[in-house]
């Protein structure tokens, strides 16, 4: 018998080994008492302040594009991003390789566009940066933590996508700006 | 099932649960009546399901007590996400991979894997031998040594008969890893299994 043959065998034998082993004592009565306690709650004060954080960049975003906008027609619809349909949670929380592409092609235009921006704009656009980077990392030590809280896990993914967001939004707004120049 | 469901904790015994086991076909009525908050039809959940969960609990930690927590796990964690069950695979499935999540975040916030694998080279045979007969013994105690990952791999893959895709989504790895962790607990395992004469 070759070792491949071997390995083959070893894997079938292996299906023969049983997958319903019952426990040797009822485990009920502890699920069943923890499922009647209240769930505790999720809000611990980090994550209500990563929360806030986040609330706080929804809005601090809306100002900017109030600040800003010279023409409703700009104004640029923030949409369902697929790429972070890719994010995975678990052991790591990693982001598929179109989002990290993406992200890293807006990261290098960012500081060229930002210069082309009225210097109001860019504070407030840089303010919400950096409130997006500190929730980002508040968010990660959370989550290191607690990697399967899914309410964590909820609000990374909403800060990467408002970063992104607001990456996205800089470009558009700084090609509006050249482009009203050049008129 | 009435008289399960009203006896208080210390009248358990195994015959009787066996004996009240639910039928299959109840199944999605219970899900539906756990999923309104009703315990008792949770429970009836936890009788048609607990030696699944169980079991791939054993066989991935390869010790009693982490099992009995993770079991424990997985069916809290399962009843406060019963609302987001929406029977697009089994809910045997479903449970399967809310127990390695259960397995795999114990795991991550205990050393005790560490010890459990200094302890199971001393012992002379795992709890798990108790569940299979003759060679398949060996076997079992062979698998229950490997390490971690290659362990995780194998039970799931060889076991449980999940694609290395599956596999590496519920254990969070890509499925190359989960075959390359598969390779590498057939290795170990022919080395282990040719000392001891184990004929597969």
């Amino acid at each position: 018998m070759n070792d491949i043959e071997r390995d083959d065998r070893l894997v079938a034998a292996a299906g023969g080994l049983s997958t319903e082993i019952s426990p040797a004592r009822d485990l009920w009565p502890e699920i069943a008492e923890a499922i009647a306690r209240p769930q505790r709650s999720r809000w611990t004060p980090m994550l209500a302040q990563a929360a806030a954080v986040v609330l706080l960049i929804g809005a601090s975003s809306g100002i900017t594009y109030l600040a800003v906008k010279e023409d409703p027609q700009l104004v640029p619809v923030v949409m369902q991003d697929l790429r972070f349909e890719q994010a995975a949670f678990g052991a790591e929380h990693t982001f598929g390789s179109v989002y990290r592409s993406a992200q890293g092609d807006y990261r290098v235009q960012l500081e060229q566009q930002l210069e082309r921006l009225p210097p109001e704009t860019r504070t407030e656009v840089e303010r919400n940066l950096t409130l997006i980077r500190e929730a980002i990392a508040e968010i990660n030590v959370a989550l290191k933590e607690n990697p399967d809280n899914v309410l964590l896990q909820d609000l990374l993914v909403k800060s990467y996508r408002e970063q992104h967001a607001l990456m996205r939004r800089v470009g558009e707004l700084a090609q509006h700006v050249m482009a009203r120049k050049d008129i | 099932m009435e008289a399960l469901l009203t006896a208080p904790a210390s009248d358990y015994s195994p015959e009787m649960v066996a004996l009240n086991k639910p039928e299959i076909t109840d199944e999605a009525d219970w899900i539906a009546r756990a999923q309104r908050s009703d315990a008792r039809a949770f429970e009836s959940l936890y009788r048609m399901h607990v030696d699944k969960v169980y079991g791939l609990c054993l066989r991935m930690t390869g010790n009693v007590a982490e099992a009995e927590d993770c079991t424990q796990d997985a069916f809290i964690q399962a009843w406060n996400k019963l609302d987001r069950f929406r029977g697009d695979s089994a809910f045997a499935t479903w449970l399967h991979r809310i127990a390695v999540n259960a397995v795999l975040g114990r795991m991550r916030k205990s050393k005790r894997e560490t010890e459990r694998i200094q302890v199971a080279t001393e012992m002379p045979s795992s709890p798990l031998s108790a569940a299979d007969t003759g060679e398949l013994r060996d076997l079992s105690d062979a698998v229950d040594r490997l390490p971690q990952g290659a362990r995780h791999v194998f039970v799931l893959y060889a076991v449980y008969g999940y694609s290395h895709d599956e596999a590496g989504k519920m254990l969070g790895i890509a499925p190359g890893t989960s075959k390359a962790q598969l390779h590498r607990a057939r290795r170990l395992l022919a080395q282990q299994l040719e000392n001891e004469g184990f004929e597969a």
